[in-house]
């Protein structure tokens, strides 16, 4: 399923006290390739993953998911992504198989065959023998996989996901960016991935959208063409450096004018 | 820290080592003083009437009548209270009608209400129930409004992504995530059942029971030592109480141990 982001504005707060956090941000995500929006902090790509996943609404501009043979606008925003956000959002209170069967439960599915749903899936990202844990009881990485899980359930083409590593520590992270990388190659979702990690951006993504400091704009597509299945690996490559390079250059501009709006804000407020 | 085993031994006897001093010294003050047993009894006595009095089954009669009276205090504030509260969270109008209430109510030192009740309802029972639930009412109705009011937006949101609809987001998020604010309104509230059942057995009432009549006549005819027995079972049961909600919390909800967000 392409989606399609045309001309999305985002604007918070009165009149007086405005922020732009979007600024007629257009891209088009096309179908089956994983997108890293990669971005100084406070440059509204979160927001607009929110945006795209009909959870925040856009105070102008329209996001199209298009899918071949299908009426436009058959189906509400919303209902064929599903995000996996940056703290994670277990809930506390369910177990680790109620978390995961939560999407399946709210449809109104028999406990039986969400419970076998969830089982499976729960072991397919190594967490059989934690069904009765409680999200409190688990390490950060495992957190992660129940999110993971509770997401792909939902067996929805589009997956938003919201830094979703920024958390962890470097191990875990790493390990968790090959199982997605895995995932991905297995299901071939539509993947918009949120990332300040200009590393993980290449890794991960068919493309890396550089957003510019707020209001966020698309600043450059760079096109990201190495091999499938990548591993960790690839960082070392001269392909990658090169890359890594153009998009360091690219970024750095727009640290520097985050930061230095931040400063001012700062400034504004003592 | 790394504790010694000795000093781990000491941090477990001192605190009972402690107690057993104090009432040796009492004891001991007592007797070479020659303090008269009306203004202040030795522990031993106190011990002999405590016991006399859990014997001839009077301790048990007065303590058992209090509990019951703080239970179904309890229970009627902790259900219109908990009602209440998530209405007024989960509506809007309820929320605006109810606020004008408890704000005019809920600075009200709710004893300064004990006249009127004893015009109203009598000194009997009715009396004795309704001032304690009136008082536990307000903690508890504010700590569920606000546990709904605070639930976690993020919650919501990912509730919301996974395709619950507003009811269910209500049944399955929201009071889910009130409830560790509910358990800190319900431990208030029995707080202050237990002052104010006690209170009231003190105040004003006619049915000659509870640990509150069996303090204040004890009190009026100078048995000091009767007044300490049911002063050490009105703390033992105090404790007691707390312990059990605690116990609880954790089995109603054991999240809240562990949840380290």
């Amino acid at each position: 399923m392409d989606v399609i982001v045309d001309g999305v504005t985002q604007i918070w707060g009165e009149a007086s006290t405005q922020v732009v956090a979007l600024d007629r941000f257009s891209h088009h995500f096309r179908s089956g390739r994983l997108s890293c929006l990669l971005g100084p902090s406070g440059c509204g790509k979160s927001t607009l993953i929110q945006i795209v996943g009909g959870l925040e609404p856009a105070t102008q501009g329209s996001v199209g998911i298009h899918a071949p043979g299908r009426p436009q606008d058959a189906r509400p925003l919303g209902a064929d992504s599903v995000m996996v956000w940056q703290n994670l959002n277990l809930f506390p209170w369910r177990s680790v198989i109620d978390n995961v069967a939560f999407g399946l439960e709210m449809q109104g599915l028999g406990r039986d065959e969400r419970y076998a749903r969830a089982r499976a899936l729960i072991g397919s990202v190594g967490l059989r023998g934690f069904e009765r844990h409680l999200p409190g009881q688990l390490s950060g990485g495992m957190r992660q996989r129940v999110a993971l899980a509770r997401a792909l359930i939902m067996e929805r083409p589009i997956l938003l996901m919201d830094e979703p590593f920024a958390a962890l520590d470097a191990q875990t992270k790493i390990v968790m960016q090959e199982e997605l990388l895995k995932i991905f190659d297995q299901t071939h979702k539509t993947v918009l991935f949120v990332t300040h990690a200009i590393e993980e951006a290449i890794l991960l993504g068919d493309e890396v959208v550089v957003m510019t400091a707020r209001p966020g704009r698309v600043k450059e597509v760079i096109a990201i063409n190495l091999p499938r299945p990548r591993s960790l690996e690839l960082v070392n490559s001269p392909e990658f450096g090169a890359l890594f390079d153009r998009t360091f250059h690219l970024i750095r501009e727009e640290v520097s004018a985050a930061m230095a709006q931040q400063d001012a804000m700062a400034s504004a407020q003592s | 820290m790394k504790r010694t085993p000795r000093a781990k031994l000491l941090e477990n006897v001192l605190p009972a080592l402690s107690v057993v001093a104090v009432l040796v010294v009492w004891e001991l003050v007592v007797r070479w003083r020659g303090i008269a047993p009306i203004l202040l009894p030795a522990p031993s006595s106190i011990a002999v009437y405590l016991w006399r009095m859990i014997v001839d089954g009077t301790m048990e009669y007065h303590l058992g009548v209090t509990l019951l009276r703080i239970f179904v205090g309890f229970a009627l504030a902790a259900v219109s209270g908990i009602a209440l509260g998530l209405l007024m969270g989960m509506s809007r109008i309820v929320y605006r009608i109810a606020d004008v209430w408890i704000a005019a109510l809920y600075p009200l030192p709710k004893i300064s209400l004990i006249p009127l009740l004893l015009i109203w309802l009598g000194s009997g029972e009715a009396y004795r129930i309704v001032i304690s639930a009136v008082t536990a009412f307000f903690p508890i109705v504010i700590s569920t409004y606000s546990g709904i009011r605070q639930a976690d937006r993020g919650l919501i949101k990912a509730a919301m992504d996974l395709g619950a609809n507003t009811r269910q987001i209500q049944f399955k998020v929201v009071i889910p995530a009130a409830m560790p604010s509910i358990l800190a309104g319900l431990q208030l509230g029995m707080g202050v059942t237990i002052i104010l059942i006690v209170a009231a057995e003190m105040i004003g009432g006619s049915s000659q029971s509870g640990m509150g009549y069996l303090l204040i006549s004890a009190g009026q005819v100078l048995e000091t030592e009767k007044v300490f027995a049911a002063l050490l079972v009105l703390a033992v049961m105090g404790a007691a109480i707390i312990k059990l909600q605690q116990w609880v919390d954790r089995k109603v909800a054991p999240w809240i141990a562990h949840d380290n967000r």
